[in-house]
């Protein structure tokens, strides 16, 4: 059974669409990297799974349960690290964490969820005076209490430096061994592919690819990235580029100068004759091997050329 | 699922109450609230307000106090200032207690734990409650130690009347408070509205009373008044008064409502009422409706009605 079922969800707020038919599954004790830039909808699908808003139209279920009609039990089940939070100022550590352990009905010791997260020695200094990175952790032992089934991090390295980001990442890792399920987003591709057994990438409230971060690196492993940078951009020019056979994505990187990022696996002086053939300047460009960084900014960049 | 992983209470439907989560929010809230310079602030208000008070009694009522009537004054002085300040308080107090927290986003904490909406929104006017009945009840009995030098003792039972009441009647307001709070994401918003009902409370419903009988002797549609027949100086006179649903209108304000409960509660008869009325208006007995013990039904009303309607509402939006 799969620990997170969305299948054809949409939610619009009036005009807006923020998810468009969107269908994904996370399976049981999987790392999930939920990954989109910011605005892409990671954060209304997380809305969605925890009930805060309410599908427009779709089914989402949640270890196994509908997540409107038994968000309580979900909930139960669930560690969460809600993004856009802000702690309760005039309470310690020590009573939020109390307060989840009540909400939980669970026994836990909030000294020893502390110090796994590293602030184990502000237990009792009011949250009010505690910096992000501290809210964050003080956020992520809320989440652990109670050993949950299913933990659900939305943007967990806010405010985290990279030892704090990294020390996050171990604690996915321990979860995920006690045998949590993880489901985790984030704007930042390296944040996810050390720690995720599959990633979904998320534009504009679609799913554009969901594989496992071997599979991602696999699909771009023996293409190059073009990077040229040209005169203009053109929307003809770009199209051109992409019907090439072995051109497998052609985005703009840059406006000013106007740089394209183009993959390709063959010949890239047919890529950029193509180029000059629609009456563009070729000014520079340069090669490198697809990083997982290009993969998602090919998945998330919108071609936008005038 | 497997019976193992199903917590307490977690395998009911989510917009269900659980008592139990009702306790952690409200407790939760409590802890919050009470170290809140506002909580402090309303506690050393009330205990001002009852030693001014009886100061100012025991200073100008002498022979007063000759008469043993004092605690009678103290009462009728201190409810008279209670029923404009409570209000204010419980608004004050209750004004962010939902749309603050959707605001700051401090209410996901609460929600990504296993508490329903309605959980959280009785736990909320629970917690509030209290610290308004604790600050309450400090001023008070702080007070009363005051009270009882500068008096030479008093009448605990109308003393302890009147801090009950005042507790039911900030109770009634914070659930309108609460209510409101939750019908909005905005702050801004939701203080409009406690601005709203302060106006609606204190100078529609207050001048309804004058105003109805401004359109009674124009006899506007139904404004009929209605005779009756007193016995003034000795002699027997016919006067107007207003229908009966018209003071059942006036008498629908929790202030009114708060005055009519503390007559019925102490027994002092110093406490001035909107609308006063005498058996006599209405042949002998008054309507059930106007009589005192219905003012209790009155601000049960008011401290159910909009805390129901917040508990239907609140469940289907959008946090």
């Amino acid at each position: 059974m799969p620990a997170i079922t969305v299948d054809g969800l949409t939610k619009s707020y009036g005009q807006t669409l923020a998810l468009d038919d969107l269908s994904f599954e996370v399976g049981d004790g999987e790392v999930f990297g939920f990954l989109g830039p910011n605005g892409a909808g990671k954060s209304t699908t997380i809305n969605v799974l925890l009930d805060f808003v309410r599908p427009t139209a779709g089914r989402v279920e949640v270890l196994g349960l509908d997540a409107q009609t038994h968000s309580r039990e979900i909930r139960a089940r669930t560690g969460v690290l809600p993004e856009g939070y802000r702690t309760y100022d005039r309470l310690t550590a020590r009573q939020h964490l109390e307060f989840a352990i009540d909400s939980k009905g669970v026994d836990a010791d909030p000294e020893r969820l502390l110090e796994r997260v590293g602030i184990a020695d502000a237990i009792d200094k009011k949250a009010g005076g505690y910096s992000k990175g501290m809210a964050q952790r003080l956020m992520l032992a809320m989440a652990l209490v109670g050993e949950p089934d299913l933990l659900i991090l939305d943007e967990p390295s806010t405010g985290l430096d990279p030892n704090g980001a990294r020390e996050m990442r171990e604690i996915v890792r321990e979860e995920n061994e006690r045998g949590a399920t993880v489901f985790f987003s984030s704007h930042i591709m390296e944040q996810v592919e050390s720690v995720c057994d599959r990633v979904g990438i998320l534009r504009d409230g679609e799913m554009v690819a969901v594989d496992s971060v071997a599979g991602l690196r696999e699909s771009v492993s023996d293409g190059t990235v073009l990077r040229v940078t040209v005169d203009r951009l053109d929307d003809e020019a770009i199209r051109s580029v992409r019907s090439l056979p072995d051109v497998s994505e052609a985005t703009v990187e840059n406006e000013a100068p106007p740089t394209l990022v183009i993959r390709v696996d063959g010949s890239k002086t047919d890529v950029l004759s193509a180029l000059e053939r629609q009456g563009l300047e070729v000014r520079d460009f340069s090669t490198s091997e697809a990083s997982l960084d290009d993969v998602f900014r090919s998945y998330t960049t919108e071609v936008n050329a005038r | 699922m497997s019976a193992e992983t199903v917590d307490r209470g977690t395998s009911a439907p989510s917009s269900s109450i659980n008592p139990e989560s009702v306790g952690a929010v409200a407790k939760k809230d409590f802890q919050d609230a009470v170290r809140s310079w506002l909580f402090w602030g309303l506690s050393v208000f009330f205990f001002t307000l009852l030693v001014a008070t009886t100061g100012a009694v025991a200073y100008f009522g002498e022979d007063l106090a000759a008469q043993g009537a004092t605690t009678d004054v103290l009462v009728g002085f201190v409810s008279e200032i209670t029923r404009l300040i409570i209000p204010l308080i419980a608004l004050v107090l209750g004004w962010k207690a939902i749309a603050g927290e959707r605001e700051s986003g401090s209410i996901k904490i609460l929600l990504s734990l296993p508490h329903s909406r309605k959980d959280v929104l009785l736990g909320k006017l629970i917690g509030r409650s209290a610290v308004l009945s604790l600050s309450l009840t400090l001023g008070f009995a702080l007070a009363a130690v005051v009270v009882a030098v500068l008096m030479g003792g008093f009448d605990v039972a109308d003393y302890v009347g009147l801090l009950g009441v005042s507790i039911v009647y900030g109770i009634a307001y914070t659930s309108i408070a609460v209510a409101l709070s939750s019908l909005t994401r905005s702050t801004t918003i939701a203080g409009a509205a406690m601005f709203g009902v302060f106006v609606l409370f204190y100078v529609v419903w207050n001048s309804l009373s004058t105003a109805f009988r401004l359109l009674a002797d124009r006899e506007v549609l139904f404004f009929d008044t209605v005779s009756y027949t007193t016995e003034f100086q000795g002699q027997e006179v016919t006067v107007e008064r207003l229908p009966e649903w018209a003071y059942f209108v006036i008498n629908l304000d929790p202030g009114e409502a708060y005055g009519r409960v503390l007559t019925l509660v102490t027994d002092v008869d110093t406490i001035q009422l909107q609308s006063e009325l005498d058996a006599q208006m209405f042949g002998g007995e008054l309507p059930f409706f106007l009589q005192d013990w219905f003012a209790l039904l009155i601000l049960v009303f008011w401290t159910v009605v909009p805390v129901a309607v917040a508990l239907y509402r609140f469940d289907r939006v959008d946090l």
